[in-house]
């Protein structure tokens, strides 16, 4: 099992290094645009004539609202989304058009060994990136003297991987359905990309405005993001629970789909 | 002596392609079975099936009394057998030495002195990194990486493809020590002289049928070709006899591959007044061409 997780560790160890990278940026950009965003909105709410935003005497007041709400509600969220994915690329179609194939299927390991090895480094690797950014979030909030919940951005971390594993899993369904190596992969980021980036956006509009249409139920991002204070109380269950059924779902469709396959 | 390898009516399908038809195979354990065809002849599906990487479309096989449509048989199978694939690509990325305790992993029964050797006698450094190999050292290592598992059945597709003379016949004479030590070999080759130096049962596969089933030494000694000149025309019915493979009439002169039965069919080339009549040994690629272009 070592060896598999070691094979499976060193064919994404760049693009989780890479992760790693994007996350600081990101985390690190935000940061250190807190106090020029909150003077703008200070000034913004002081003119009569301003750009008056409900939300904004909480970002200015709220150290905790404005990481979750540029962090976890959006970009942080994104960049993890898309890594999530690339560190679910590969496994046994991947080989088949690198021609490792026949290499893997002769060692006495079976199809769906294979599969969840693979899924355990990309969780592990989407796990160690979320952690990562919460690392960054401390050391650079110390830096510009912020302080905030800590507890809160672990829960937050927590959600959005716990909700997360549904892109890890419908990646992985979409490269083991997708013939071709690269094609595969736009296919797969376009395919979940794009639904995923239009109903956040979309969807934050609309709660902004306050409606709530019937789709809004499909807005995995809101469920990664959960509410900016999050409790037992107001953690999105009902949201977890549909994302993991909708996990489990795919994985079994992914592993009934791979057994069928001839390579 | 045990089976080794056997299937019956196994078939294989690609769409309305017929890749595999009906094929019934047996393999006895210690021996080296060649299994010949040409490209394309269904060799390659019919190991894929036998170690499930494909499904059988009908009939079933068995390795080592383990089902091969099984899944979890095929693991055991895949525990107890070593395959080196037609394509020996392996991870680029690792070194020789990390793929090699890679695969090590997988194989209690693994060979350290085996291992040892052929990393000497192939020429393969440790640290290199396999995308820096040439066509000719992958082909070692990945050799090295099946015949180092310590397996009971070693199945080998194409081995010597990409190697040059010197490694051919280094690899023959592992193979034939491997065998001697009791390792079963089931090997796919079009190269027909190697096939002659070391099959002890060879196998014949065309357009995925089985055209022959036998024991090298009952090949080379039963296996004939006659020919024979007659003083009047002749004609091909005239020779519809048990044994006959193949009768090539041209004029007076009549030529046939007989598989057995050689001493009735010249006694019944002499009755119809053949003036000569030539018996010559057939060598197996004589043997091999005649199969195929009889099914042509």
């Amino acid at each position: 099992m070592s060896m598999l997780l070691y094979k499976a560790w060193i064919e994404t160890r760049v693009r989780f290094f890479t992760g790693l990278v994007a996350a600081a940026i990101v985390c690190i950009f935000y940061m250190e645009q807190h106090a020029w965003l909150v003077g703008m909105w200070t000034a913004e709410l002081q003119n009569p004539h301003g750009y008056h935003m409900k939300w904004m005497p909480l970002g200015i007041h709220e150290y905790g609202w404005y990481l979750w709400h540029y962090l976890y509600d959006n970009y942080l969220q994104q960049v993890w989304a898309l890594f999530a994915i690339l560190f679910a690329f590969g496994g046994l179609i991947r080989e088949r058009n690198g021609g490792t194939v026949l290499f893997s299927l002769g060692l006495p390991v079976s199809r769906r060994r294979w599969l969840f090895t693979r899924l355990a480094v990309a969780l592990l690797e989407s796990i160690g990136l979320s952690l990562f950014a919460v690392l960054v979030i401390v050391i650079g909030s110390a830096a510009i003297h912020q302080t905030y919940s800590l507890s809160q951005m672990l829960l937050h971390t927590a959600l959005m991987v716990a909700a997360g594993v549904f892109m890890i899993a419908c990646g992985n369904l979409c490269y083991t359905l997708f013939p071709g190596n690269y094609l595969g992969l736009i296919l797969t980021l376009v395919l979940l990309g794009a639904p995923y980036l239009w109903l956040q956006t979309y969807m934050q509009h609309m709660r902004y405005l306050g409606r709530t249409p019937w789709f809004g139920h499909l807005d995995f991002a809101h469920a990664m993001a959960g509410p900016w204070q999050i409790s037992w109380t107001t953690a999105p269950w009902m949201a977890l629970l549909v994302a993991w059924t909708l996990t489990a779902f795919l994985l079994v469709a992914t592993v009934a789909h791979g057994d069928r396959l001839d390579y | 002596m045990a089976t080794v390898i056997e299937t019956i009516e196994l078939t294989k399908n690609y769409g309305k392609h017929q890749a595999v038809r009906s094929v019934n195979l047996s393999v006895q354990a210690g021996s080296v079975c060649a299994f010949l065809g040409q490209n394309g002849a269904g060799k390659s599906s019919t190991i894929k099936m036998l170690l499930g990487m494909i499904h059988p479309t009908s009939g079933i096989g068995s390795i080592l009394g383990y089902r091969i449509d099984k899944e979890r048989e095929s693991l055991l199978i895949r525990q107890k057998v070593a395959f080196v694939a037609e394509d020996k690509r392996l991870y680029d990325y690792m070194s020789v030495g990390q793929i090699i305790h890679f695969t090590k992993s997988f194989f209690p029964k693994w060979n350290h002195a085996l291992e040892a050797r052929l990393l000497e006698q192939f020429e393969l450094p440790p640290e290199r990194k396999i995308r820096q190999l040439s066509k000719g050292m992958r082909t070692k290592l990945a050799l090295l990486l099946g015949f180092a598992r310590g397996c009971e059945l070693l199945i080998l597709d194409e081995p010597t493809e990409g190697l040059d003379p010197v490694a051919i016949e280094d690899v023959l004479q592992i193979v034939v020590s491997l065998a001697a030590q009791g390792t079963t070999i089931f090997f796919s080759s079009h190269q027909i002289a190697e096939v002659e130096q070391v099959a002890d049962h060879v196998l014949m596969i065309d357009r995925g049928k089985l055209v022959l089933d036998a024991p090298m030494d009952r090949v080379k000694e039963q296996y004939r070709h006659i020919q024979a000149v007659f003083p009047e025309p002749v004609e091909e019915r005239d020779f519809r006899l048990p044994g006959i493979e193949k009768v090539s009439v041209a004029g007076r002169t009549v030529s046939f591959v007989a598989s057995h039965n050689v001493d009735s069919i010249v006694e019944h080339v002499r009755m119809l007044h053949a003036g000569s009549i030539d018996v010559l040994p057939i060598s197996l690629k004589e043997i091999f061409l005649e199969k195929v272009r009889a099914r042509s």
